[in-house]
């Protein structure tokens, strides 16, 4: 299994449960070395995703790759190179938060002790407690430190914050900036989108199990538009003529509208002349990407449970 | 106590499915008890010839009650089956009251309840009034049976109250013990104690003076004496004490938090120990509690019935009409009583065997296998795990109750020869409860959603057929899927190899045949 640029490569990935289409034709990919964000909302096809890649289900067609091998075939021997972190964390209740760590750490091949002390440091978890005891916060943390404390080359992360506090969700950031340190790859799968901001290279959109979006943060920008909000010395007029531009608001001096990014540099010179006092220009938000992608008719598609 | 009806409402809907098989068990062990004693013993020269036989076997006397129930049949019945009634409804009360206030503590569920106009008594208030229906329903259902079935209409209402006084006992029990401990478990664990101390306490008292008896809740119920004494008066022991242990578990509940206890929750170790590294040792660590249960319950019910081994003999002389029940006839009474009883046990074990193999289902269901399949555990490994304590824990179970029936009934006659003997019997069963487990390993892999009732109809089946075949004159076919009809009945017949290794062979291509579906499917679905 030769290493390529390519961590995990997906095409046209189709995948049913009975009559209800799950992945209808998805595709990934993501390099070796980066945080890529995926990005859908729930019921979309992350998990189901992610379970093709763990080799737990088998694709109905399309093809998978990843780290080089086949995610069906070659599960056992792609393990061991991989940390997979649940986003409903069910846990041994018979067992403490240390065994469970331990054990799946094991059961990979190994974990770090030194690492792994030092997780249950920094996320706060007191290992002694039986798994039944704790919050879905601390099965989560169990999970992390599980999959953080292994050398593999690859984590697989399926919204694995989304029982956290904002103290651990910094913890959390500031562990997988060390892990795309060290070069090791992440596909994280979520839908806060402050983190997949502040992490991720490359995100991926999904929607009824197909990609919709693909790109760094940067490109998907691009395609959408920026807010601008203006004060000028003299009386904004024909702002409403320009091209790209949407949703004008103007009170005398005042103006607030919204600016195709590809027309950006056409509006700032046409604002120039006017004596610009001040201007706040907000990049637009994966919020409002993602928005722009369901904020129609999301609640409207029925969906499969991932 | 604000909200408390409405719960109590509630409680009862949640209850609706599991409930009444409660009480069809334990009416059913009355019934069956009840017909049976009245066919074997109903003249009063039988009953005699039985007080004769039974008076001086202290194994019977044990298990059972004290031997003044035996002057009438009703109070043959109650001798014969009363404490395990007791039980039965003690443990009913017991899951009743834990399940509805800690365990729901522990899930987060109560907290919702909580959070509405409900008051801080009422859930347990409410599960108090759950267990207390559930007991009335029982004694209730059981005194009717007992004086449909022909016995006095007076003892009949003592026996149904006093198996209701018990339970209510065991309720308030509970109730205080979800108070003290933290996980509903501990609860469980603490009360089964104190249940299975009442039964000792009353065998000790009932084989000696007496006195101990009265230490013990079923001693209370027993000691009413129905159908032979009928007094009402020691039911004030447990309704006293029921009062008193609910006062202590409301003042309890108002001195301390949600979901705390009075004993918090020990720490275990930080971090694994060395063995605790594969699908073998999980398995094993998650049901080697289990499977300790179901030794040491076996170990005694193999006690129970080897005890009786040697009064058997005479007591089939004195009633020929029990040989009908035994295959083989009068001759070679021991043997054939034995092979009965081993056989019987092996059922038992053949529950424990599709129980545990379940597992492998509950686990995949709950999401816990996936974290573990996405390790470097593959499958076949992750099945083997599991299936390996399924397999040798049958095994070990089988051998308990061999090794239990072999040293008891060894005691009895002085011939210790009997328990390498008898748990050489009891494994003769083991490749039929092997193919049960093969069955629900089969499921697992081809029909995983419905392995459970597969698992559990496989082993009805199998019940029906061992135990009513003869009885019921079920036609050869029915008989012929079982595979416990085909293993040689020793001690009574010699031991056949040739149907033991088919039932191996059966055994070994479902298993095969279950991993390769289980290979090809999609896990979690």
């Amino acid at each position: 299994m030769a290493t390529s640029s390519q961590a995990i490569s997906i095409t046209a990935l189709r995948k049913s449960f009975g009559g209800a289409t799950a992945l209808d034709g998805l595709d990934l990919s993501v390099a070796t070395g980066e945080v890529h964000g995926f990005l859908g909302p729930n019921g979309s096809g992350k998990t189901t995703t992610i379970r093709v890649l763990l080799g737990l289900l088998r694709p109905d067609s399309g093809q998978a790759r990843m780290l080089g091998g086949d995610p069906w075939r070659d599960a056992v021997a792609l393990h061991r190179r991989l940390a997979y972190v649940p986003g409903d964390v069910t846990l041994w209740p018979s067992l403490t938060g240390g065994e469970v760590i331990d054990l799946l750490g094991r059961m990979r091949g190994g974990l770090d002790r030194r690492r792994r002390d030092e997780l249950l440091e920094r996320f706060d978890l007191d290992p002694r407690k039986k798994a039944r005891t704790y919050s879905k916060g601390n099965r989560q943390k169990v999970a992390l430190i599980a999959g953080l404390a292994s050398d593999a080359e690859l984590l697989l992360l399926d919204e694995p914050t989304s029982g956290l506090d904002p103290l651990m969700e910094s913890v959390f950031q500031q562990c997988i900036r060390e892990v795309k340190q060290q070069g090791r790859t992440v596909l994280l799968s979520s839908h806060i989108l402050a983190e997949i901001e502040a992490l991720c290279d490359r995100v991926s959109i999904i929607r009824l199990g197909r990609t919709v979006e693909s790109g760094t943060l940067t490109e998907l920008r691009h395609l959408t538009r920026t807010s601008i909000a203006v004060e000028t010395a003299q009386p904004l007029t024909g702002l409403d003529a320009l091209p790209g531009v949407h949703d004008v608001v103007v009170e005398d001096h005042h103006a607030r509208f919204d600016v195709d990014s590809a027309q950006l540099d056409t509006v700032v010179r046409r604002l120039a002349p006017l004596g610009v006092r001040s201007l706040t220009s907000t990049p637009p938000t994966l919020e409002e990407l993602f928005l722009r992608h369901y904020g129609d008719d999301h609640v409207a598609d029925a969906q499969v449970p991932a | 106590m604000t909200g408390a009806p409405g719960l109590l409402r509630f409680l009862l809907r949640r209850e609706r499915f599991g409930l009444p098989w409660w009480l069809l068990g334990a009416t059913l062990l009355v019934l069956v008890q009840s017909t049976q004693s009245q066919n074997l013993y109903g003249t009063p020269d039988e009953l005699a010839k039985l007080r004769q036989t039974i008076g001086s076997n202290t194994a019977v006397i044990a298990m059972s009650g004290p031997t003044r129930l035996l002057d009438s049949i009703g109070g043959e019945v109650v001798f014969e089956i009363f404490a395990f009634v007791a039980v039965v409804v003690a443990l009913m009360s017991m899951f009743l009251v834990g399940r509805h206030t800690r365990a729901e503590e522990e899930t987060g569920r109560a907290e919702l309840i909580r959070s509405a106009r409900v008051g801080r008594h009422a859930p347990l208030a409410a599960a108090l009034a759950l267990a207390g229906l559930a007991d009335v329903a029982a004694g209730t259902l059981i005194a009717v049976v007992a004086a449909g079935t022909g016995l006095p209409v007076g003892g009949s209402l003592l026996f149904g109250a006093a198996i209701t006084a018990v339970g209510v006992l065991f309720a308030a029990l509970t109730a205080v013990a979800v108070q003290i401990f933290e996980n509903s478990r501990a609860v469980y664990g603490a009360v089964a104690l104190l249940l299975g101390a009442a039964f000792v306490l009353r065998a000790a008292g009932d084989v000696g003076s007496g006195a101990l008896s009265w230490a013990s809740p079923i001693g209370w119920g027993q000691r009413t004496f129905p159908y032979t004494g009928d007094r009402w008066w020691p039911l004030l022991f447990p309704l006293v004490a029921s009062a008193l242990l609910v006062a202590v578990a409301a003042a309890l509940l108002r001195r301390r938090d949600f979901g705390a206890g009075l004993v918090p929750a020990r720490p275990g170790p930080a971090a694994a120990g060395r063995s605790l590294r594969n699908a073998y040792a999980l398995a094993w660590r998650l049901q080697r509690g289990s499977l300790l249960g179901w030794a040491v319950g076996l170990v005694l019910l193999g006690v129970a019935y080897g005890s009786i081994g040697e009064t058997i003999e005479q007591y089939v002389a004195d009633n020929p009409e029990v040989a009908e029940f035994l295959p083989g006839g009068a001759a070679d009474i021991v043997d054939a009583y034995l092979a009965l009883t081993v056989g019987t046990a092996a059922l038992i074990v053949a529950a424990y065997g599709v129980s545990s193999a379940l597992r492998i289902r509950t686990e995949e269901t709950s999401g816990r296998a996936e974290p573990v399949l996405a390790t470097a555990t593959s499958r076949l490994t992750w099945l083997a795990g599991n299936l390996s304590v399924t397999l040798a824990g049958s095994a070990l179970v089988l051998l308990a109750f061999g090794l239990g029936e072999g040293a008891a009934y060894g005691l009895t006659i002085a011939d210790a020869g009997q328990v390498p003997r008898l748990a050489g019997v009891a494994l003769a069963h083991l490749p039929a409860v092997w193919l049960l487990v093969a069955v629900v390993v089969l499921a697992l892999g081809w029909a995983p959603r419905p392995s459970a009732a597969l698992g559990w109809v496989a082993v009805g089946y199998c019940s029906v057929v061992t135990l009513f075949a003869d009885s019921f004159d079920l036609p050869g076919w029915v008989q012929r899927a079982s595979p416990f009809a085909h293993t040689p009945q020793v001690p009574l017949a010699d031991l056949a190899l040739t149907p033991l290794i088919v039932i191996l062979v059966l055994a070994a291509g479902a298993l095969v045949t279950g991993y390769a579906g289980l290979r090809r499917r999609d896990i979690g679905y």
